[in-house]
């Protein structure tokens, strides 16, 4: 047991990274509420508080209600398919045979690259003539389908969607395989004594025993996939007519394009509120994940 | 108070062999392993045709490149793309490197630097406040970025650090406190507090205990941290974006996109920039692997 120490030690270990912390996170993230209620236009300091006419004015915004759609859309996508595709990956490469850790380090390759450069590569494989997608439709005598993914209005959300999704499921690979790790041996043993075949040992033995890991991948994809920017920048900056804007787009736009900082200080407060009810939910399942296995 | 805790992953789970936990029946036959590494295979090749597409194209000297095969690789290897984009009249990728360079390394240091300083208080100390105050260090991990933009632009302009690296390092420096102190605070829970004890019979203060015996034992959470730091920061674009302008401030993301504008129909040089623009990500991935993972799994927020 550790002993009650004397403050003042723990205390000047602190109060540099709380300073640091405190300054230039949590009093930014402060001024962001209070800037909210303003008509700042981003330069000088002459601003008036307006009360709520942000908030009254964004919830009219026929943008804002665009992006609020188009972000429940890349949450439902991103919820979804990595974490589907993450995990699947994750039961078939698992284990440490050389052809599998070879396989593994390729799917998780794209982790380490920015999303600025994902997006670039992405257009061109999206580009209407030159692109391997439209390349490869002509091929197969899909011609039909070979659109110009990017600038089409119906496609444009789901085919930057892709590329993010390239990023991402590999990360739910990693997570998903750390989880792995932690299932006990003997219990698939057990399942397999009693008779139980490789498809009820998966759905009833390991995907129960992998529920913290899908908390974790679940609460930390929806966390990313909120605040994603760089790669819908990059590909589309939020078009064609709007239709790959999502919030995170939108306040940008309207902070750092259009000057609005107050109205776009008032998008990041919705922003900032939807990522504290994930995070809210996730300590909630978590909590009762936890429990389950005490 | 640890119990209601989420289950954030250990950052040292005792050392378990990676074995095969499934069973063996019809996916372990010839045939349904035959099928499973052709689907995956089928599936590795989909997800290598962006990072093959980008080589190929960086080495295929324009000439090649207009007379269409994009997709085709290159006839000779040609590095008049790399040539074009690291010249200082050009693409001017040098500039961009080094600035990206002169932001990453201290901004990664200080970050763990100072989030060891707060991890080993909250790891290795019981005082008041200490599980909110670990909450509320590790909360900014959570964050979007987006809540903080306005003010930090703003600030960042009223204190002159604004269009400088200085104000990227800063912001930086902050935003990565949480997930360092996260993984320090993990890591000198698990450290003996024996050793400590001893030291203080010994007659050692508690600071010579810090600096003397923790820190060398920190060896392989540092590796951890530094790897992920590193990645995260470089491949940032937002903050320098919003926080930078003129060319002498640039970062290597804001260069490489500022090139896509300038290169529109330049594919080879847009290759060689990405290419460049991935080679130190790609190094620790290659090099660094087992840290980088480890540091996902704690950090994987940061993804």
């Amino acid at each position: 047991m550790l002993r009650r120490h004397p403050w003042i030690i723990p205390a000047s270990f602190l109060v540099l990274p709380l300073l640091v912390y405190f300054t230039f996170v949590i009093v930014p993230t402060l001024n962001s509420l209070y800037y909210s209620f303003t008509n700042w236009v981003g330069y000088g300091s002459d601003f008036d508080f307006v009360g709520f006419a942000n908030f009254e004015k964004i919830f009219t915004d026929r943008l804002f209600s665009n992006a609020i759609k188009n972000t429940a859309i890349w949450l439902a996508l991103a919820m979804t398919a990595p974490t589907l595709l993450g995990l699947a990956l994750a039961l078939a490469l698992q284990g440490k045979r050389t052809i599998n850790t070879l396989y593994k380090s390729l799917f998780y390759l794209p982790i380490c690259l920015s999303p600025i450069i994902i997006g670039i590569i992405w257009v061109w494989l999206y580009s209407p003539k030159l692109g391997i997608v439209n390349i490869f439709l002509r091929g197969v005598g899909l011609d039909q389908l070979a659109t110009a993914w990017l600038a089409n209005p119906n496609t444009a959300l789901f085919a930057v969607f892709v590329a993010w999704a390239w990023q991402q499921t590999g990360l739910n690979m990693v997570i998903f395989l750390a989880g792995l790790t932690s299932v006990p041996t003997p219990l698939v043993e057990a399942a397999k004594v009693d008779g139980a075949n490789y498809w009820q040992t998966l759905f009833k033995v390991i995907i129960p025993m992998l529920r913290p890991a899908t908390v974790v991948v679940l609460a930390l994809t929806a966390i990313s996939a909120l605040k994603s920017f760089e790669i819908i920048w990059v590909m589309t900056m939020g078009g064609p007519f709007n239709k790959s804007d999502t919030l995170a787009v939108f306040m940008y736009s309207e902070s750092f394009r259009k000057f609005k900082m107050g109205y776009g200080s008032s998008a990041a407060v919705v922003l900032f509120v939807l990522t504290l009810v994930i995070i809210v939910l996730y300590f909630r399942f978590a909590a009762a994940a936890e429990e389950l296995y005490d | 108070m640890t119990r209601r805790q989420p289950p954030i992953p250990q950052p040292f789970p005792p050392q378990r062999r990676e074995e095969e936990i499934f069973p063996r029946t019809n996916w372990q036959s010839l045939l349904g392993k035959a099928v499973l590494y052709f689907l995956l295979t089928i599936l590795l090749i989909l997800f290598m045709v962006p990072v093959y597409g980008a080589i190929v194209t960086a080495f295929k000297s324009q000439a090649e490149v207009a007379a269409g095969g994009y997709w085709t690789p290159p006839s000779s290897l040609a590095t008049e793309n790399f040539a074009r984009v690291m010249d200082p009249e050009d693409g001017n990728l040098g500039l961009y490197l080094q600035n990206s360079l002169l932001l990453t390394i201290p901004a990664s240091i200080l970050s763990i630097a100072l989030g060891t300083l707060a991890g080993y208080a909250l790891g290795k100390y019981r005082f008041r406040f200490d599980g909110f105050l670990f909450i509320f260090l590790v909360a900014g991990m959570f964050l979007p970025p987006q809540i903080a933009l306005i003010p930090v632009f703003r600030l960042m302009n009223d204190i002159g650090l604004y269009d400088t690296l200085y104000a990227v390092i800063i912001i930086h420096t902050a935003f990565g406190i949480p997930i360092c102190t996260l993984v320090m605070r993990n890591f000198f829970q698990v450290v003996p507090n024996a050793l400590r004890e001893a030291a203080l019979i010994d007659g050692a203060n508690e600071y010579s205990i810090f600096f003397r015996i923790m820190l060398p034992l920190t060896l392989p959470a540092l590796a951890v941290l530094a790897t992920l730091q590193f990645t995260w920061i470089w491949n940032d674009f937002l903050w320098p974006f919003i926080l930078t302008q003129k060319a002498d401030s640039r970062t290597i993301m804001v260069g490489i996109l500022n090139l896509t504008g300038q290169y529109t129909v330049d594919w080879g040089g847009q290759a060689a920039a990405s290419l460049i623009g991935s080679l130190p990500t790609l190094f620790i991935f290659v090099f660094f692997q087992r840290y980088f993972i480890t540091g996902l799994t704690l950090g994987a927020v940061k993804g």
